[in-house]
Order: structure tokens, then C-alpha cells, then sequence
């Protein structure tokens, strides 16, 4: 295993679907990547020479990804729920952002939305907590 | 008395009794021991680690490698006779510079110091499985062959004008296009040619091997393509290699080769340092061209992928066109009349296995539709109105179907190599031959069909 930027990476993969085990690349940025730094189609990772490896570094280290990437999001969410956004509240109370019908379903949203805000409480969503549903409130 | 023996049997009989409990106990204690093993056992459950459905016989094989890429090891020493025959022995001729016409229509077997050069495994097509089948690398001398190999000593004859485009062989899918040209290459490589031969030109497109932007320019280069190629051609002719001194003093990367050095220290040199081997390629190909003491033959299969879209791309993510590789770079003046081999030939072989790799307007040039003649004498006088053209920068040489002799000795063969073990009847070959149309590798697919 093959240990690059606080990721543990399974060496027999090829390059591009290993670059997908970091959260925020999927495989469209994977093959960019790829790409950049010419490594064929069917490159593994084991057999990237340190120079190539240190490439691959220097790349993703340029590139918004995993915790700096969950903080952005969470930042994001935060942000549209203090300033009072439709959607902001909607992640408050753990419910779907995008429209969606709550009559049924809404199952994934009950259960992912409002998760950053629970997160990071702050004084602000304690203060609109009458907005909170039930769920949310459950921490 | 009496009460004497009163108290004798008395006692016997509490001993009796004594000796009754003990060994009743003990029995007891036997029985419930053997009861709750069983219970126990039967808690436990069956042992899963045995199948009782399939018993191994003694003496069967159980070695068998897991199967890795496409070789299967399994030991045929246990295996039923009536279902699993061994291929049998055949004499043949090898195939050499003296095969001649005589050989028409026979089984001719490819010399094994050939396929050392290509490599293991590295066949076109499907000859690798055809030849496991055969017990032997055989494969048909036809007509076709014939005139190929006559042209190729009409080429290499020391007065003879080099053709001033390279040939292609085109057909249908399975007709024996790369075959022919695996021949060819055998032939030259017998008849002391310098052959530049590549089995497969698709790992040089399909991404498969790895590629670096060039240095200079906005080519990219495949550094261990090339050194395989190169360590091929010094494999299939170190002799005709060593004839040719380079004639000037050649500078690759840091190092000058002298004039008096062979192609041969060049090839070697670009073997052993294949961040240099696409400079060693240029100059071979370079020399080789040039002069007139060795022939040399260029054969390419799958030639189509020099006018491809590799799977490559660059920086930006764009897709490679075929010509941004210096590998193929190196090969397409050939093939498109810009560059001529002074003394041999250049030749190639087409493949329509990967659709991806073969070029629309290419396909439509080596097959042209039937074309109506215009009625209209206004539009078919008119500039602007497209028509077919199969005007190409090769000379194309079609591989066609078999002929009526040919399937009968194909047949013939298999039957010889028990790969049909029913009799071979003119009824049966014409049978395959007209079902497959002359196609070699579907009269091969209809035989093996029940396999």
C-alpha cells in the first residue's frame, strides 16, 4: 500500500482508479491527472519511479482534496445557513435542498443534510434552533 | 451351619451384587461417554473441508497453477485417453530461403530461432493458440505466399530497382493477412535480410506502455517500445546487422559511434540505453535505407494504427493523433512514398480486430463502395459532389479466399494434428469451404466448433 498524502493507495491499481480513493477525484480528474503527468491508460502504481510519485505529489498537493475539501464544503454550508439562505435552513433541518418531494422519500437527505452543521455548532444555528427538525436535534 | 452358610452366601451374594453395580456403573458411564461425543459431533456439523459428493481418485492430478494472463499449466498425465489426444508428430520442412514453389499447398513449420526473435507469446492474431493446437508452428504455404516471397527476392537482388511505395496486404478479418506477413518475415530473416518486423503495432497506440513528451518538440517518445524492437531486430539478424558498417561517424545523445562501427554496435548500443533508443531507431532506419549491401525488409502488422487516433493523450487531455509519436513518426514516411528502402522492401499488414484503430477514410480507400454511374451528366460533371476515391500511398496487395486445394490441405492437416478426427472427404472440405467462404480462420472455427 502506498501511503501519499495522508491516503492509504493499493499499489496493484492503475493510476487513474487509485487517484478516485481520495476524496474529492473521480475518475474524469483522475484521468487529467493522468494526463498531466503522461502515465498511460495502464500504469499501476507500483511501477511509478520516485521521480513520477513525487510528480503525482507535487499535483495533488496544488489541488483542493480531502480535509481541505470537507472543510470548504462544510464552510459553504455554514455560511449559506448564517446568512439566513432558504437552503441554508434546509440543512438545518436536515431535509432536501434542491426541491425535492418530502411527502416520501427524502430518505438520504433526513440522513446527510444538516451532518456538517452538526458538525460545527455555533451560537447562530443554537439561536434559529426552533427551525431545527427533531433529527437534528439528536446530537 | 446353616447360619454359617447363610452368612457365606450372604456375603457372596453382596459381593455379586457389589460387583453387578460396578460394572454397571461402568457401562453406564461408557454409554453416556459415547452418547455425548456423538451429541457433540452431531453439533458440530459435517466436516466441509471434504466433499463426500466427489472422491478424488488416487494418482489424479492435483497440481494445477492458478491461471495468471492467458498460460494454463494442468497436468495431463491422469487424463482419459478416449477424450484428450496428443498432438501428433508431423515432419515438415522449415520455412527458408529455399522454400520454393514446390512447397505449395503444404504445411511448412516456422524455424523456432524466428519466434526467439519476436519473443514468447508474441504472435499476431490468434497463431499462438492455433500453434499450441498443432504441437508445432506450422502454417500453409499458398500461392499468395509464393508470389510474396518471389517479390521479396526480386527486391533484395543486388541490381534491383527498390519500389518506389511500400505494399500493403489487406482483407477480410481471418483471411491470413498477418500470417503471410509472419511468413514473409521468416523467409527474409532466413535470406540474411536486415528485418525491422513488428508483430503487433497496437501497444504502440493503445496506451498500454508507457510514453514521455519528447525534449524537443511536440512529439512524445515510448522508450520501451522502441528498445523491444530493437532488441528484435538485433535478435533476428545479428549476422546481416554486422555486414553493414554505418559509413559516417554517427552522434547519439553523448556518444559517437565511428564509421567503421556496425549497425549492430548501433542496435546494441540503443538496447543498452533506452533513454536513447528512439535516436538509435532514426539512425538505423536511416542507414539501413541507404545501402545497397544488405536488404533489408520493413514489415509492420496492424499498419493501419500509423493513421490512427492513439489512446494517448497530452497534457491538456487531448487525444494523440498517431503521427505526435516518434515511433510511428520514424516508420510513416514508408508508408506514405516519402522515404524508400534502396535495397528490400517495406510491407505491412492491415487488421480490422480494433474498429477504434482503423481510420475511417482509410477503410473506405482500401474498400471502396460499389460506385453507381451518374445518370445526371450535370452531377456527375460537377467538381463539388464527393465521390469514393481508393487513391492510397501504398500498393495494395488483397489476400484472397482460399482456394479449393488450399482447404483441402488445410483440412488434411487438422486431421493430421487431430484437430478433426473424422475422416477428410472432398464432400466435407467443400462442405467448410463454401459455409465459410473460403476464410481460413472460419473453416478453422467451424471444425473446432464442438471444442
Amino acid at each position: 500500500m502506498l501511503h501519499l498524502l495522508g491516503v492509504n493507495l493499493p499499489d496493484q491499481k492503475v493510476v487513474s482508479v487509485a487517484l478516485t480513493y481520495f476524496y474529492g477525484i473521480g475518475p474524469s480528474t483522475a484521468r487529467k491527472i493522468c494526463s498531466r503527468l503522461s502515465f498511460h491508460k495502464e500504469c499501476k502504481l507500483s511501477e511509478l519511479t520516485e521521480g513520477q510519485l513525487n510528480q503525482l505529489s507535487g499535483v495533488l498537493s496544488e489541488m483542493t482534496i480531502e480535509n481541505d475539501l470537507k472543510r470548504q464544503v462544510s464552510a459553504n454550508v455554514q455560511h449559506l445557513r448564517q446568512i439566513g439562505t432558504y437552503v441554508g435552513k434546509r440543512h438545518a433541518m436536515g431535509l432536501p435542498v434542491h426541491g425535492q418531494n418530502t411527502r416520501n422519500n427524502a430518505k438520504t437527505a433526513k440522513k446527510l443534510n444538516g451532518k456538517l452543521l452538526r458538525k460545527y455548532s455555533t451560537v447562530s444555528s443554537t439561536a434559529f434552533s426552533m427551525f431545527q427538525s427533531p433529527v437534528s436535534k439528536r446530537q | 451351619m446353616l447360619a454359617g452358610t447363610l452368612r457365606i452366601s450372604r456375603s457372596a451374594v453382596t459381593a455379586s451384587r457389589r460387583t453387578a453395580l460396578i460394572q454397571s456403573t461402568a457401562a453406564a458411564m461408557l454409554r453416556s461417554l459415547k452418547t455425548s461425543a456423538a451429541v457433540a459431533q452431531k453439533k458440530q456439523g459435517a466436516d466441509r473441508t471434504q466433499s463426500t459428493a466427489f472422491i478424488k481418485k488416487e494418482g489424479a492430478s492435483s497440481s494445477k497453477k492458478l491461471r495468471s494472463g492467458t498460460t494454463t499449466s494442468v497436468n495431463m498425465a491422469g487424463a482419459n485417453p478416449e477424450y484428450y489426444v496428443s498432438s501428433a508428430t508431423i515432419k515438415m520442412l522449415k520455412l527458408d530461403a529455399s522454400t520454393n514453389d514446390s512447397q505449395i499447398n503444404k504445411f511448412v513449420e516456422i524455424d523456432a530461432s524466428f519466434l526467439d526473435g519476436i519473443g514468447k507469446g508474441r504472435l499476431p492474431g490468434f497463431l499462438d493458440t492455433d500453434f499450441k493446437l498443432f504441437g508445432k508452428p506450422a502454417l500453409l504455404y499458398r500461392k499468395l505466399t509464393q508470389r510474396l516471397v518471389s517479390q521479396l527476392a526480386k527486391n533484395a537482388g543486388a541490381e534491383a530497382v527498390a519500389p518506389k511505395r511500400a505494399s500493403v496486404v489487406d482483407g477480410k478479418n481471418g483471411a491470413g493477412k498477418s500470417a503471410e506477413l509472419m511468413k514473409l518475415a521468416a523467409v527474409a530473416a532466413a535470406s540474411d535480410h536486415i528485418v525491422i518486423y513488428a508483430y503487433s503495432t497496437f501497444p504502440w497506440v493503445n496506451s498500454s506502455r508507457p510514453y514521455a513528451p519528447a525534449n524537443t518538440g511536440d512529439l512524445f517518445v515510448q522508450h520501451e517500445v522502441a528498445m523491444d524492437l530493437l532488441r528484435s531486430v538485433a535478435m533476428l539478424s545479428k549476422d546481416a546487422l554486422n555486414k553493414v558498417p554505418l559509413g559516417k561517424s554517427v552522434v547519439v545523445g553523448k556518444k559517437t559511434l565511428a564509421a567503421e562501427k556496425t549497425l549492430l554496435d548501433l542496435v546494441e548500443f540503443g538496447i543498452h540505453t533506452p533513454s536513447l533508443a528512439h535516436d538509435v531507431l532514426e539512425n538505423l532506419l536511416a542507414v539501413a535505407s541507404t545501402q545497397k549491401q544488405v536488404p533489408v525488409l520493413i514489415a509492420l502488422d496492424n499498419v493501419n494504427t500509423l493513421w490512427c487516433t492513439t489512446c494517448y493523450t497530452d497534457q491538456n487531455d487531448v487525444a494523440l493523433p498517431a503521427s505526435r509519436l516518434r515511433l510511428v513518426n520514424a516508420f510513416l514516411p514508408f508508408f506514405e512514398g516519402k522515404a524508400v528502402v534502396n535495397r528490400g522492401w517495406v510491407v505491412g499488414a492491415t487488421s480490422y480486430i480494433e474498429p477504434r484503430f482503423m481510420p475511417r477514410d482509410l477503410k473506405h480507400k482500401l474498400n471502396p463502395p460499389a460506385m453507381v454511374p451518374l445518370a445526371n451528366p450535370d452531377v456527375a460533371s460537377d467538381p463539388n459532389v464527393k465521390k469514393p476515391s481508393s487513391d492510397v500511398p501504398f500498393e495494395v496487395i488483397k489476400v484472397d479466399r482460399l482456394s479449393a486445394e488450399e482447404a483441402q490441405a488445410l483440412m488434411a492437416f487438422y486431421h493430421k494434428t487431430n484437430v478433426i478426427s473424422a475422416p477428410v472427404t472432398n464432400a466435407l472440405v467443400a462442405k467448410k469451404w463454401v459455409v465459410a467462404d473460403g476464410n481460413p480462420r472460419e473453416i478453422f472455427k467451424s471444425v473446432t466448433a464442438y471444442f
